[in-house]
């Protein structure tokens, strides 16, 4: 934390860039043997401690030459400094997968331990890594993803790895490819209704873990929609809405089903749940509207008058919220 | 010399995962503590702590039918009988406003994931305050709660448009009420009752959303379900079980005062 700190200080001018880097690297190697020491402790394998140390100073040492590089050159002048921070957080996010992958296969080399591929790239013992550089980087996924829903899913993964790490493992799969999902669907524009399906399901699939017995689902998709493209980011808010208003605060809970069709040119994607239902007095919805108010002003832009959400109340009870646009296939 | 019975705890979490991880943990930091149940929910977190009395309930905030803090406000209203009122820990994931005002109130709060360390520290906090002190019947839970939860509970809140007249139906037409000659309100199901001297009329908002639009000196919260018109209290009686009930000008039905309020209605 403290070289992430340091990252953003004013720019010292008076001192060379090599020196800079210098210190940074020093600091960087006492952090990682720090992390090592501590990774160690935590999985109890203390005899694994030298080639731990290795192996984190490798991933460090990359990790900070790509963004220290970048911020020496790059960020150290101040008036550019503000249009490059959220290209360098994108970078920053970007950085902890390839250091970490790269820093193995160096600190294999080192060890002469066998080096790993990208096939079998993360193995088992990386998910827990990966689990606690997700905590680290919560920060800067907090403007994309409500912090009550990761924390909770956090909150559960702990209690798994205990009780059940099989499912667990199932469960950090589909986390991994919702926060995969949600985080390149703000920088792509279009996307496959498969991937949107996906992404839906991980969704779905994280929170029947949480809910148990109370939340079942059914995504129907059929093979000739799975390459059709859409707007990213459509499907999802409706998804979570079902949950978060219909599902969650209902003390039976209930089920959810995504379906997509096809008629006359046009693709409809229906999402439905038998949960609480839509508000009586629909003034002051707070939260639900947000979505579906977004979701209206996006497809008004791209569509005008082809394209519509509907939300109207589903029998016997909850919410059929429907989503009609032109049918695009690539 | 009998053998003390053993502390029972009721754990209050609507996700089975985190409920039975909660429940490992404590059995881990405090192996004599004797888990009672699991409630699924708010209301069944208030049934189970009626039913089985605990002297600890660990409450999560964030729960289907009602959430924890509600829970807890209508378990200290309903709570009777010679047990002491539990301790409570609020389990919350995230949420800044709870927190902070957990903070200012200092009740025992922990954050999810709950770690052995910190559910120790609050295990520790616990057992202080059930150990009843010298010269103390022991177990003030409730009062201690009232403390705490008068902080949480909304007080006067962002100053909203005052209301001045109230319209309410009755049948065909539209009955002006001046605000000053409202009684009190109460909630009732979907509606508000308007009770004022001139008789009953319903309106269609709920009391979270009028109290902000009442003044604040001369119109309070005294439980869950009812604002009363501090000028038209006459007087307020406590029955043996220490009830506490008001009486009110022009009007021959009485309200009861929760605990969390009593506090408006002590002698000076």
């Amino acid at each position: 934390m403290t070289t992430l700190a340091r990252l953003f200080q004013p720019a010292g001018s008076c001192r060379p860039r090599l020196r800079r880097f210098a210190d940074d690297l020093g600091l960087t190697i006492i952090v990682c043997a720090w992390f090592a020491v501590l990774i160690t402790l935590v999985n109890g394998k203390t005899y694994q401690l030298y080639d731990q140390m290795v192996y984190s100073i490798a991933i460090g040492v990359i990790a900070l030459a790509i963004l220290d590089g970048v911020r020496l050159t790059v960020l150290d002048d101040p008036a550019r400094r503000r249009r490059w921070l959220l290209p360098f957080a994108v970078l920053l996010v970007a950085t902890a997968p390839f250091a970490h992958f790269c820093g193995i296969v160096i600190g294999s080399l080192i060890l002469g331990n066998p080096v790993p591929d990208l096939s079998s790239y993360p193995s088992r013992g990386d998910k827990g890594m990966i689990l606690f550089a997700l905590l680290a980087q919560l920060r800067l996924l907090q403007a994309q993803i409500e912090p009550h829903m990761l924390f909770n899913t956090l909150a559960n993964l702990q209690g798994l790895i205990a009780i059940d790490p099989q499912q667990a493992s199932r469960m950090l799969d589909h986390l991994i490819q919702y926060l995969r999902a949600t985080l390149s669907a703000t920088r792509a524009e279009t996307t496959t209704l498969a991937q949107e399906f996906e992404a839906a399901e991980a969704y779905l699939g994280l929170m029947a873990i949480r809910m148990g017995a109370r939340l079942s689902y059914r995504c129907t998709l059929p093979p000739d929609l799975r390459g059709a493209r859409l707007p990213a980011m459509l499907l999802q808010p409706l998804v979570e809405n079902a949950i978060i208003h219909g599902l969650e605060p209902k003390i039976d809970g209930g089920t959810v089903t995504v379906e997509a069709s096809a008629r006359a040119g046009l693709l409809e994607i229906c999402v439905s749940d038998t949960g609480l239902g839509l508000p009586e007095t629909p003034a002051p919805a707070k939260g639900s509207g947000v979505g579906v108010t977004t979701t209206r002003e996006r497809l008004q832009v791209l569509y005008g008058a082809r394209a519509a959400l509907t939300l109207v109340p589903a029998q016997p009870h909850g919410v059929l919220a429907r989503l009609t646009l032109p049918l695009e296939t690539a | 010399m009998n053998p003390t019975p053993p502390i029972r705890a009721l754990i209050a979490e609507d996700e089975p995962i985190l409920a039975a991880t909660l429940a490992a943990t404590l059995r881990r930091v405090w192996p004599d503590l004797e888990i009672a149940g699991t409630a699924p929910n708010g209301v069944a977190a208030v049934q189970q702590a009626l039913d089985l009395r605990p002297d600890i309930l660990f409450l999560d905030i964030k729960m289907p039918g009602q959430t924890g803090l509600e829970a807890a406000q209508e378990l200290a209203e309903r709570w009777d009988g010679p047990r002491p009122f539990p301790q409570i820990v609020f389990v919350t994931a995230y949420d800044d406003y709870a927190v902070q005002a957990f903070e200012q109130a200092a009740v025992d709060y922990v954050m999810k994931p709950v770690s052995d360390a910190r559910l120790a520290r609050t295990v520790e906090r616990i057992k202080a305050r059930l150990a009843p002190a010298p010269g103390q019947a022991g177990g003030d839970g409730l009062a201690h709660l009232v403390e705490q939860m008068r902080a949480l509970l909304p007080t006067a809140a962002a100053p909203a448009e005052r209301l001045t007249v109230i319209r309410a139906a009755v049948g065909n037409i539209i009955r002006m009420i001046p605000v000053q000659d409202v009684a009190y309100f109460q909630a009732l199901d979907k509606y508000v009752n308007v009770a004022s001297s001139e008789g009953d009329a319903l309106i269609r908002l709920s009391l979270k959303d009028l109290l902000p639009q009442l003044d604040a000196d001369q119109f309070r919260q005294i439980s869950r379900g009812a604002i009363v018109n501090m000028r038209h209290v006459t007087s307020a009686s406590r029955d043996d079980a220490g009830k506490l009930t008001l009486h009110l000008r022009d009007r021959v039905d009485t309200l009861r005062v929760s605990p969390l309020f009593a506090h408006l209605f002590r002698q000076m």
